[in-house]
Parts: structure tokens; C-alpha cells; sequence
């Protein structure tokens, strides 16, 4: 039995580790960003409903000038316990309605002619990018002056954590106190806080089940080790005839 | 009932049949860890084509559609995320049993007489799985898929004098584009039940030479048998356990590990990834592909190395099964193996400098393996082979 666990344990990892060359390769010469601590990658996840909500005001008050989040409705908020009445008002504050999608108002023609290309929407990001949150928080705080002999075309920006280093978008959190934290707010809206809150938010969007996902799969396995236990006791139980009678 | 079960079973024996396969099919008793892999495959196959089904319900085969249409499945629709994450982190794990089982059959010698169909049709699986998997991947319409599709497709172009109407053909227009992923769709639908029907075969030339052993010997005691229910119907579920537990603590915590990234961005013709790379379980070939400077001869290398496998019952003439007797095929078995592993490296990163090296080196040690055999199996010193359990 335990012969034969290990050289398949070690096989799954030398298939993962063989699986992720192409993720790490995909960055290009970019930069690893910093591991961060976040509440849905934590041994219990969960989702810090104050900081998605703050999150929420900076993609709402920031990113949305210029990205949409097509796959989210103001309706979805509910799901995170806010109230209709709650989501309502925040809905109205926008001017949209509950089911209406987060839709930048910029269009495609205007993006092009203000920075020659295509605003992706925001909603998969996280998902779209090696690192995830920890990417997002990165490129966010990553604008900085390009080494001396790197030049950044007209209209550019230097980014330590974009792929190429040349990023098409301006440093969007350019100062403190840039969007105003809800009243009682337990941190301060520095460019690092209001970083690491929308990439919360950035996250979510993505996949609003995945701490539901993991949550669910505590009880999937609990279950699957019993049902294996049993398995295993029942399976010497049937084979003990067979065993005793080995040569 | 008793009568009924009679009346009909001598209509259409189905018990009867059942009962032949099940509590009097005699199976090794001697049988190890590595033999589970095999149910576990068919398990695979259920799971895939079942999730699959559910899927279709809600996916949408067009262009302009698919890419939302999963955010639908993931968002919107009950338990969609389950399903599809169910689908896809299976695909993977389909490869990763597959993989052990013909490892396994390498190994114990599962593929010699008298079982050359037996392992011949299980090779036609393995190309109707890369097949299937291959569509599959193209469905989601990201970048990935898109550009994945474009080059493995592109290379049918490589057939003399007709390969690039074949390509226009099979792309049903001058692109890879909204025709191509419709019909992919159909295909990857009809795929799994083709697939079926060869392992309804795979099987039905199992139950018909029995299943090879540990010891690679043929057992003629009646005593070295156990009738497969309930010995290895109890044993495949336990194994069924530990399996779930590997591959649902996928899906639940990092269903996504696996796949690239570059598939969240939906298909954009106008951009190229920075390094178009397929997914894990084709890198080995991908790699071989790569590795010859000729398109040609890459497609062929790569194709070859897998009919290849058809020819391994009669490329390799040792009498003795198992590599536990085999000193020399033992030794040769896991440097084929580590070097799959090294191709599968090789595979995943950009086909430049040392890489270019190390993917010809393992590629020309792929297909020595294959061409060594005849000889280290007429020369190898074999050890003593039991006659018995």
C-alpha cells in the first residue's frame, strides 16, 4: 500500500510542477510580485465582505472609467449579504439598475483614440494572469521610473510586474485618499490599501463561488476518507480467506 | 422474481453474462496497486461523458458566444461550476490514469502474447482520447484554445500535395473560426462514445485472455484465481476512494492549477500569446514535434511515436513478461520513463537555445527504446521465473 502511494504522490507533483513551466514562462521576463495574505487563500477561507465593499468603490470610482466588469450585476452584491435595500442604493449611485452589468462607459473607439488599444474587462483578470490577486496588487503599485537605458514608447508607462515592463495604462491609483472608504473603515485608502482591496474585489468577480468551492470541499473529503476507510476495512474483510490460504 | 429473471435470461442472457463477468471471471490473485487503474479509467470515461452531457445543456458552440456562455455555466446556472470544474480537472486526471495504466502495462509486459489486440486497441483509446481532448480544449474559445487549435490544426498542412485544402477543409473557411469550433463541438460530443465502443473491445479481449500479473506468468492453477466480484470490485473501490480524494480535492481547491491562464482571455485573432503551449499531457509529443527542424518529419516523429506502441509486442521478444526479471529491460523502462518526463519539460518551454538540444537528445532516446528492444530482448540474461504463485 505504501509502496505504492508514494511513487504516485510523486508522480502527481512531478506533473504539476511539469504542467506549471508554461504558466511561469507565460509572464515573460515580468516579475514575480510578493505573496500577499489574503482571506480566501487563508486555511479558512472566506470572503472579508468590508473589504470586497471597499474594493467595490475602488472598481467602481477607478477601474470603471475605463473597464468594465461584464459578468457582474449589482444583484450579485446580494449574495455576499448584502440587503436589496443596500444594493439598491449603491445601484442607484451608478445610475444602473440591479441587474444591469458593471459597464464602463468608455467605448472601444474612444479607447483606442485616448490609448491605442483595447480596455479588457476586468471581471476574469485574476484568473487571466499568473499570480493572481498577488499579480493584480502588483501592477497596481508597480509604476515606476524605467531603468535608465529602457525606453517607454510615447504615451506609456513602465511597470515592474507587466509582462514587456511597457503597460498602455496609466498609473490608475495615483494618490492617498483617492476614493473615500465608507465611514468606520478600519484601514486608511492608501494606493497600497485600495490595491490590495480591489484586487480583493478583482478576485471575486472572477469566481464569486470560490469560497463556497473550498468551503464545500472540506465536508467532500471528509466524506471520501470515511467512504475510503470503510472501503479499505471491508476490502481486508473479503480478502482475509484468500490471504490466509496464501502460499 | 426468481422464475422471471429465468424466463428472461433465457430470452437475452444478460444474467447470465453478468454473472460470467463478474462472480465467475477469474482474475489473478496476485494482482498489485497498478491493476486499479484500469477500472479507474473506465470510471474516468463515465464521469467525462456525463458532465459533459449536462454541460451541452448549457454551452453554446459559437464564437461570438462560447466564451460567455461558460461564465454562464460558472455563475448562473445550479452547481454549473461543479460540473464544469468536474469536466475539466478530469480531462486531466483521464491523462494521468491513462498514463499509469500503459506505464503499468509496459512495465508487467502486459502487452505481450497473447495480448497484442488486447494492448493494439488500447493504443487506439490513447489516440482517440488526445483526439477528443484536443476539441474539448478548443470549446471555451480563449486564447489558448484559439491558438492551440490554429497551430495543431495547421499541421495537417504538411500533407503532401492536398494538406492545405485539407486544413480549409476541417477549418471550414481560411481560418480557424466560428465553423471550426461548431463542428468541433459535434465531434467532441460524438468522440467519448467512439471511445466506448473500443473499450467495450479493449475489455471484451481482456475477459477473453484474462488479466496479465505481477509475476508476468501464465497461471494454470485455478487456485491462482479469485472471481473478480467481490475481490476486485471491493479492492477497485477502495482504490476508487483514494483516487476521489486526489482528483475532487482538485476540483474543489485548485481546479485551475493545471490549465493556462491564457485560456480566462477569450479568443482574440489579432493577438498572438507570447508562447502558444498546449496542455500538460500532450507536451511529450509537442516536444518531439519540435525537436526535428523539418515540419514534415516533425509531424511524422510525433504521429510515429505514437503507432509506434502498436508495434511493441513485436518489437520486443523477450518470453518473459515482468521487468522484475528483466535486469536489463528494468533498466531501460525508467530511463524511457524519466525521459518522458523530460520531454514533457522540454515541451512547456520556448524551443530555443539548450532546449533545442536537450528536445532532440530525449526524442532520438524516445525512439531508441523502441529500436533497442529487438536486441536487448534476444540478448538479456533473464532471472529465474517462478512457474506458480
Amino acid at each position: 500500500m505504501k509502496k505504492t502511494l508514494l511513487p504516485l504522490i510523486a508522480l502527481v507533483v512531478l506533473v504539476t510542477s511539469v504542467a506549471n513551466t508554461p504558466i511561469a514562462n507565460a509572464a515573460g521576463n515580468a516579475v514575480t510580485p510578493p505573496e500577499l495574505e489574503w482571506s480566501f487563500r487563508s486555511s479558512t477561507p472566506e470572503w472579508d465582505v468590508e473589504q470586497l465593499f471597499r474594493g467595490y468603490k475602488v472598481a467602481t470610482q477607478v477601474c470603471m472609467a475605463c473597464h468594465s466588469f461584464k459578468y457582474i450585476k449589482h444583484r450579485d452584491l446580494m449574495k455576499l449579504g448584502f440587503s436589496e435595500e443596500q444594493v439598491n442604493v449603491l445601484a442607484d449611485e451608478l445610475g444602473l439598475g440591479l441587474d444591469d452589468r458593471l459597464m464602463s462607459s468608455l467605448t472601444e473607439e474612444a479607447a483606442l483614440m485616448s490609448y491605442g488599444t483595447v480596455v479588457p474587462d476586468l471581471s476574469l483578470m485574476n484568473l487571466a494572469r499568473p499570480h493572481g490577486a498577488d499579480y493584480m496588487h502588483g501592477l497596481l503599485v508597480g509604476y515606476e521610473e524605467a531603468p535608465e537605458g529602457f525606453a517607454v514608447p510615447e504615451g506609456k508607462h513602465y511597470n515592474k510586474y507587466f509582462s514587456g515592463h511597457v503597460i498602455a495604462m496609466p498609473k490608475p491609483l495615483t494618490m492617498d485618499g483617492q476614493v473615500e472608504y465608507p465611514e468606520g473603515s478600519d484601514v486608511e485608502p492608501t494606493v497600497d490599501q485600495m490595491a490590495k482591496d480591489v484586487s480583493a474585489f478583482i478576485e471575486w468577480t472572477g469566481e464569486p463561488i470560490l469560497v463556497y468551492r473550498k468551503q464545500l470541499g472540506v465536508y467532500v473529503l471528509l466524506y471520501l476518507l470515511i467512504f475510503t476507510i470503510l472501503s479499505y476495512m471491508l476490502m481486508k474483510a473479503i480478502w482475509a480467506d484468500v490471504k490466509k490460504k496464501k502460499i | 422474481m426468481k422464475n422471471f429473471i429465468a424466463w428472461f435470461d433465457d430470452r437475452l442472457p444478460v444474467f447470465t453474462v453478468l454473472k460470467h463477468a463478474t462472480t465467475e471471471y477469474p482474475t489473478p490473485k496476485n494482482l498489485n496497486y497498478w491493476w486499479n487503474f484500469g477500472s479507474l479509467a473506465l470510471v474516468c470515461l463515465v464521469v467525462q461523458i456525463l458532465t459533459g452531457l449536462f454541460l451541452t445543456m448549457h454551452y453554446k458552440p459559437d464564437a461570438h458566444l462560447a466564451f460567455d456562455s461558460i461564465q454562464h455555466i460558472m455563475r448562473d446556472v445550479e452547481w454549473g461550476w461543479l460540473l464544469r470544474y468536474t469536466h475539466m480537472v478530469g480531462a486531466h486526471f483521464f491523462f494521468i490514469v491513462v498514463y499509469i495504466h500503459i506505464f503499468r502495462g509496459l512495465y508487467f509486459g502486459s502487452y505481450k502474447q497473447p495480448r497484442e489486440v488486447l494492448w493494439g486497441l488500447g493504443v487506439i483509446i490513447l489516440f482517440l482520447m488526445i483526439i477528443t481532448a484536443f476539441m474539448g480544449y478548443v470549446l471555451p474559445w480563449g486564447q489558448m484554445s484559439y491558438w492551440g487549435a490554429t497551430v495543431i490544426t495547421n499541421l495537417l498542412s504538411v500533407i503532401p500535395f492536398v494538406g492545405n485544402n485539407v486544413v480549409v477543409w476541417l477549418w471550414g473557411g481560411y481560418s480557424v473560426g466560428d465553423p471550426t469550433l461548431n463542428r468541433f463541438f459535434a465531434l467532441h460530443f460524438l468522440m467519448p462514445f467512439v471511445i466506448f465502443a473500443v473499450v467495450f473491445l479493449h475489455l471484451w479481449a481482456l475477459h477473453h485472455k484474462k488479466s496479465n500479473n505481477p509475476l508476468g506468468i501464465d497461471l494454470k492453477k485455478q487456485t491462482d484465481y479469485v472471481p473478480f466480484h467481490p475481490y476486485y470490485t471491493i479492492k477497485d473501490t477502495f482504490g476508487l476512494g483514494v483516487y476521489l480524494m486526489f482528483f475532487l480535492g482538485m476540483v474543489f481547491y485548485a481546479p485551475n492549477i493545471l490549465g493556462h491562464t491564457d485560456n480566462y482571455i477569450p479568443a482574440n485573432p489579432m493577438v498572438t500569446p507570447a508562447h502558444i503551449v498546449p496542455e500538460w499531457y500532450f507536451l511529450p509529443f509537442y516536444a518531439i514535434l519540435r525537436a526535428i527542424p523539418n515540419k514534415l518529419l516533425g509531424v511524422v516523429a510525433m504521429v510515429a511515436a505514437i503507432l509506434i506502441l502498436f508495434a511493441l509486442p513485436w518489437l520486443d521478444k523477450s518470453k518473459v513478461r515482468a521487468a522484475t526479471f528483466r535486469p536489463i529491460y528494468k533498466q531501460v523502462y525508467w530511463i524511457f520513463f524519466a525521459n518522458c518526463f523530460v520531454l514533457g519539460w522540454v515541451g512547456a518551454n520556448p524551443p530555443e537555445g539548450i532546449y533545442v538540444l536537450i528536445g532532440q537528445v530525449s526524442t532520438a532516446i524516445y525512439f531508441a527504446f523502441f529500436m533497442l528492444l529487438p536486441i536487448i530482448s534476444r540478448f538479456e540474461k533473464t532471472k529465474p521465473v517462478p512457474t506458480s504463485l
